[in-house]
């Protein structure tokens, strides 16, 4: 992804809540500290198909603010 | 200047401290710089001593270390074997068993920052074993030997160090495993009567290798009553097939370590130790109705779509996808038990043997030093 964002295409990271201190470190360490990162609730695994949507229209959005800011 | 002050001129290699031993400690508990024992401080003279068998440039890293990707460097992993109160002679096989971890296959990152709880396991065989008094025997899994604890120590050390593994935000392990402070052991290659592992792997018996395998603690099976080789396998079987290991859903290699009074009954009538892998394969399976419908649904049926896309609750599910999937040593004291040790699932083990800077495998340690 950080290669991805270094090519100059809109790139985001999706990631839950519960990891977002091991998600911003990646990246750094991949050279991106700024790395967009889309935070949906914790956890992912396990959960019925309409919670599912839930973290899927979540992340929608952050995604689409994203969108709107690029490029930066 | 020697080659280590030379390698030292960055001044973020090091830094100047009181020789105050309680100062210092507090200083890298503060830092996170441990494992949260006292470390031996990682003086510049005590760096480059245990420096002395090491017959690889200083400074080219053995291999990246995830999730940090930290360049696991002789003279880092150096530093890291004087905290862990290492002698000299043990940092070839730490430098060896970071190597074979950072090989893709064993998918180091995964072990590292997963939320299982799994710990690189370091198996040694071979004569370095014995030179360097690992302990294949009693207790070996446990403490009370410097060489099995400090590698394991020293190995942890880096990982953390070099490669990030801080709780929380490199090693996101829901539980973790005291197997994370030290896991390194040796076979009990001479109350094997098998070949031992690095053999059944293609090495010389004459040479020395680590196995390197992601791995959870060991869990015991207790068998005094079986007198057949199908007896003690059967409950070793029974104890391995259980639901809940990432070996089941993934492609694992785990480990069967038996004690050599089961691995002597087992191999009584003639089994070979393909044949016990054999057997053990057949036996170590669970029925798919055994699993909640949602894992049946979203996890099983998804996995192995063709064998168990619409198969019934009574279709049979493998723990390993083939016999030889199974790593199967030698280890223990007296005593009928096997140590059945589930790994990481998404992990293959690796294999390095030790060898001298012209290629050639190294029969002793001492050939290293100065090599």
């Amino acid at each position: 992804m950080a290669e991805l964002s270094r090519r100059g295409l809109a790139t985001a990271v999706v990631c839950s809540d519960a990891f977002l201190s091991l998600a911003r470190n990646q990246a750094g360490v991949f050279g991106i500290p700024e790395m967009p990162l889309i935070v949906i609730p914790h956890p992912l695994g396990g959960i019925p198909m309409t919670e599912v949507k839930a973290r899927a229209e979540r992340a929608l959005s952050q995604l689409l603010d994203q969108l709107r800011e690029f490029p930066r | 200047m020697n080659e280590l002050a030379f390698l030292m001129r960055d001044p973020k290699a090091s830094f100047e401290a009181e020789d105050d031993y309680e100062k210092l400690n507090d200083l890298f508990f503060e830092r996170g710089w441990s494992d949260g024992l006292p470390v031996i401080p990682p003086s510049i003279g005590r760096v480059e001593k245990m420096l002395a068998y090491c017959n690889r440039p200083w400074d080219k890293p053995v291999g990246l270390i995830p999730p940090r990707w930290g360049e696991a460097t002789p003279w880092r992993l150096a530093a890291n074997a004087v905290m862990a109160g290492c002698q000299p002679r043990h940092l070839p096989l730490i430098m060896l068993a970071i190597e074979a971890m950072c090989e893709e296959a064993f998918n180091l990152y995964g072990i590292q920052a997963t939320t299982h709880l799994c710990a690189p396991l370091i198996i040694v065989n071979g004569p370095v074993a014995r030179e360097l008094e690992i302990n294949c025997a009693h207790n070996a899994f446990g403490p009370g030997w410097r060489s099995n604890a400090t590698i394991g120590r020293a190995v942890r050390l880096a990982l953390v160090n070099i490669g990030g593994a801080v709780p929380g935000s490199g090693d996101m392990a829901t539980f973790g495993s005291p197997a994370k402070f030290s896991y390194c052991v040796a076979e009990n290659e001479e109350a094997s009567p098998w070949e031992p592992l690095h053999v059944e792997r293609g090495f010389p018996g004459n040479t020395s290798t680590v196995t390197v395998v992601g791995a959870e603690a060991p869990h015991n099976v207790n068998d005094h009553e079986s007198a057949t080789p199908d007896g003690v396998l059967k409950m070793i079987a029974g104890t391995v097939a259980t639901t809940g290991t990432n070996d089941i859903a993934y492609s694992g290699e785990p480990v069967i370590a038996l004690s050599p009074e089961h691995a002597a009954t087992v191999a009584a009538r003639g089994y070979s130790k393909a044949d016990a892998k054999r057997h053990l394969w057949e036996q170590a399976w669970i029925p798919l109705g055994r699993f909640s419908e949602e894992n049946i649904e979203r996890r099983m049926r998804v996995k192995f779509p063709e064998r168990l896309g619409n198969a019934g609750p009574d279709t049979p599910v493998p723990v390993v996808q083939r016999p030889e999937d199974f790593i199967v040593i030698v280890v223990g004291g007296a005593g009928k038990h096997t140590a059945f040790i589930p790994t990481f699932g998404a992990t293959r083990s690796v294999t390095r043997a030790l060898r001298r800077r012209d290629g050639n495998y190294a029969l002793s340690v001492e050939e290293l030093r100065g090599d």
